[in-house]
């Protein structure tokens, strides 16, 4: 298991150079100038002298190589954009709170969600299934911003006297509900229909069918056997999830007014931010590549084949 | 059956516990008048730098020019005249300007603010090592423009940087050398980019030297807290020469970005004032309260010409007479906008002398235009009509495309997202473009800084239009330090574009207003035709 740790960590590295590589130079197919932001034409010396001060003038492949050496020593470079913050100032600040932005979304997702992929499975085509299969597939189709446009709406504004939540925000427990449920409803669907179909799947399969007529109780058998088994495209699943819920916060983010790293992430390719886009970058990959790694390690537990396949 | 009722219940729970939770720590006490000298306002921007140097945008501008105490402000518009502030006086002889500093001004670490202050600063953001995108604001200085294009890796720039002409005469006199008379310099002191910075916090902080625990500061209020993305917090800065007049203790800036969520917010009473901008489909609805405020900006809302691919004035002519801008305003800007009948708008100062020859109607005169076009040869019938990607310019666009539709131009509307479209239209401008979409809004209030636009050299001008009368004209204007004679030429000038003896390189459509929401307990909150709002004249009773 260690050797395999190992093994996955050094890969990251070729992985994040080509992720740079690929991010640095698709930036820069995109036309548009970083410092030119409103109508007013930049004059040409002001445009040298920015350029110069952030090596713009220089070949792109000197750029790269400059920008890898800052990565190599934890220094994302100078934003283009707020210039008195530089990338890892934008990172420190904001990724801390789409962190925890995502993680109570996952978390509402999970204990959601699970359960309700549970309870369909288990009781199929019944009332219950329906009505939570519907609630699924409705949940599903509803885009993040008309979610949070309508929990903000009601809890926040029409019932604002009873529930007491503010309509923007990130500071207290009461500003952290209505974004996880915006940021987590789409993942809470995704893993209500895993474990739903992973579950009908299990519930066939004749080891089922032997625990139940050897005698063991149905709770064990859902617990033991059914469950255990269920989970492995759940966790497989979670991974990319987490990815997507911290670079998908953006819309989310935007309504409830929450300083966090995914609205960064979108304005920074529109304001043509190239350091900051990259900095992020890196870093989400590098989160996608530890949130895998997390899910084989999780894997080893669930289904003891693929540990000793590794090892 | 008590299986299934079990977990029925165990969902309703938890949905009860996540959803209704927070009903148990409702505070109850929102949405009542705030009566602590405390203002909350919602902002629709994050300052992208309080570095007076490196500020750019008119959100950082305004919390900068609270924070700090510009050498002139503005006064009552629409005249705008410069009048004292760090300065208490000033004399302007040919090029050159002279200015008093008071004697009173302090930073917040106790030490005054003198001359060296000034010199330090400016020749700070005119240098090439700083890369300031607004350096181009001291280019009227004599030698700055020079300092500027120096390039530190090939030559010593030292030399340039000490010609450049700003001098401190003693502790409290400062002497600028203009490359030319320029009436309006005192106006343009009250830029942002004109303010000083403190030397000891900017050597010992770098870049960071803006956060709040590092920032130094002159103005009626300080920096309390700086949460980036979210909030700014200023607090009235008690040792500020004119504190005993400030009535705010406490201004509280949120940053909210969703027009719909500070909207949210100041209808829950979150905030005092929403000057995030409203959605175009809240403007109707929120235009019947006595909350909603209007304010006159100096800015215009125009069409630019490629006179390369419509080379016919009567052609450009008939365009500006067949668009309908009281509709466009009515029905898409929906903001009470004034439609343009010239470029310079009709609030700055001068602005009925420099318009009165500027006769593009209000509404459409169709049968005006169908005449301009008769007197047309060749007429251009295929209009690529550029914008940048937003549904309120789209929108006004495909009016336009149905206006000139009756003069028998096909026009197609291309679409392009903004850092692209910048550099899509030039400078140099792009031939694919008969016609393209701009605003322009003034750094200062001189008609000056907007009619040099126009200028055959311009960065701004895309339309390939060039006139050396109006260059001409122009550039005197600029020289000519008597008001009436200045506005006089700046009239001529405006006529080059839009008189009936006008060339239109551009067809102005409207010019802008500024909207916010603001509570009837707030008192003196005012935004002039700069975007600037004084927050040390406001209070909340």
């Amino acid at each position: 298991m260690l050797t395999f740790i190992i093994r996955r960590i050094l890969w990251t590295i070729p992985v994040v150079l080509l992720v740079i590589l690929m991010t640095f130079l698709m930036m820069r197919q995109i036309k548009g100038n970083p410092f030119r932001n409103s109508e007013r034409a930049v004059p040409a010396s002001i445009q040298r002298n920015l350029d110069r001060k952030f090596h713009l003038d220089k070949p792109w492949y000197e750029q790269y190589a400059y920008y890898v050496k800052g990565v190599a020593t934890a220094d994302l470079g100078p934003s283009l954009v707020q210039r008195n913050q530089n990338v890892n100032d934008v990172i420190k600040q904001h990724f801390p709170v789409s962190l925890k932005l995502g993680a109570f979304a996952m978390f509402f997702a999970i204990v959601v969600g699970i359960p309700l992929g549970i309870l369909s499975a288990l009781k199929q085509n019944t009332i219950s299934d329906y009505l939570s299969m519907g609630f699924v597939n409705i949940g599903y189709a509803l885009p993040s911003f008309f979610i949070s446009t309508l929990l903000l709406y009601f809890f926040a504004v029409k019932w604002r006297d009873v529930t007491g939540l503010p309509t923007n925000g990130w500071g207290g427990w009461r500003t952290w509900i209505l974004p996880s449920i915006a940021l987590g409803l789409a993942p809470l669907t995704v893993f209500a229909r895993i474990t739903r179909g992973a579950m009908l799947e299990t519930l066939q399969q004749d080891y089922i069918r032997t625990a139940k007529a050897k005698g063991l109780r149905w709770e064990r058998v859902v617990g033991l056997h059914v469950l255990r088994n269920s989970l492995i495209p759940t966790v497989t699943a979670a991974g990319p999830l987490l990815g997507y819920i911290i670079t998908g916060s953006f819309i989310v983010e935007s309504i409830f007014g929450i300083p966090g790293i995914g609205k960064y992430y979108v304005t920074s390719v529109t304001g043509r931010d190239y350091s900051v886009t990259m900095g992020i970058t890196v870093l989400l990959s590098m989160l996608i590549i530890v949130a895998n790694l997390g899910v084989d390690i999780l894997y080893g537990f669930l289904d003891p084949r693929t540990r000793d396949q590794r090892s | 059956m008590r299986k299934r009722s079990i977990t029925w219940a165990g969902i309703v729970l938890a949905l009860a516990v996540i959803v209704g939770g927070s009903a148990l720590g409702a505070t109850g006490a929102i949405g009542h008048a705030n009566r602590a000298q405390v203002l909350r306002e919602t902002i629709g921007a994050e300052p992208p730098s309080l570095d007076p140097g490196l500020a750019t945008d008119t959100t950082s501008a305004n919390v900068l020019l609270n924070i700090m105490d510009p050498l002139v402000k503005l006064g009552p518009a629409p005249a705008l005249k410069a009048t004292p502030g760090a300065a208490s006086s000033w004399t302007m002889r040919g090029a050159t300007v002279t200015l008093n500093l008071r004697h009173d001004v302090r930073w917040t670490t106790g030490k005054p603010v003198t001359s060296a202050d000034y010199v330090w600063s400016w020749l700070r953001t005119i240098s090439p090592e700083l890369g300031a995108d607004y350096a181009y604001q001291f280019f009227g200085i004599k030698g700055a423009e020079a300092y500027n294009g120096c390039d530190p890796g090939k030559s010593n720039c030292n030399a340039l940087r000490s010609k450049v002409g700003i001098k401190a005469l003693g502790k409290w006199k400062l002497r600028i050398q203009l490359t030319s008379p320029q009436a309006w310099f005192p106006q343009q002191l009250a830029h942002n980019s004109f303010l000083p910075v403190n030397k000891a916090a900017v050597t010992k902080y770098g870049s960071h030297w803006t956060e709040a625990k590092n920032i130094v500061t002159d103005g009626p209020f300080k920096l309390a807290s700086w949460k980036h993305d979210a909030s700014l917090t200023l607090v009235k800065n008690k040792k500020w020469r004119g504190a005993k007049h400030v009535k705010l203790q406490k201004v509280i800036l949120t940053i909210i970005t969703d027009a719909s969520t500070a909207l949210n917010s100041f209808q829950a009473g979150h905030s005092d004032v929403d000057s995030t901008g409203l959605n175009p489909s809240d403007i109707k609805s929120q235009r019947k309260h006595s909350y909603f405020h209007l304010w006159k900006a100096l800015g215009t809302y125009y069409y630019g010409i490629n006179v390369k691919n419509i080379t016919n004035v009567n052609q450009r002519r008939a365009m500006a007479f067949g668009i309908n801008r009281q509709q466009i305003i009515k029905y898409i800007a929906q903001l009470g906008q004034t439609p343009a009948r010239g470029f310079t708008p009709a609030g700055i100062a001068g602005g009925p002398t420099i318009l009165k020859n500027a006769y593009f109607p209000a509404s459409a005169q169709v049968s005006k235009a169908k005449a301009f076009l008769k007197k047309v040869k060749n007429p251009k019938t295929n209009i690529h009509l550029y914008v940048n990607n937003s549904p309120g310019h789209s929108q006004i666009a495909t009016a336009v495309q149905a206006q000139w539709k009756e003069l028998g131009m096909n026009v197609s509307i291309k679409v392009q997202e903004w850092k692209q479209y910048l550099q899509f239209l030039g400078p140099p401008p792009n031939s694919d473009v008969d016609v393209y979409r701009l605003g322009w809004i003034y750094d200062y209030p001189d008609a000056q800084n907007g009619l040099v636009l126009w200028t055959c050299g311009s960065g701004n001008n895309n339309t390939n239009w060039c006139n050396k009368k109006f260059d001409k004209l122009v550039a005197q204007g600029s020289r000519t330090a008597n008001a009436a004679k200045r506005y006089q030429l700046y009239q001529q000038a405006e006529d080059l574009i839009s008189s009936a003896k006008g060339d239109v390189p551009l067809i102005p459509i409207y010019w802008y207003v500024y909207s916010n929401l603001i509570r009837p307990y707030v008192h003196g909150y005012v935004i002039n035709p700069m975007d600037q709002t004084d927050y040390a004249k406001v209070s909340v009773k």
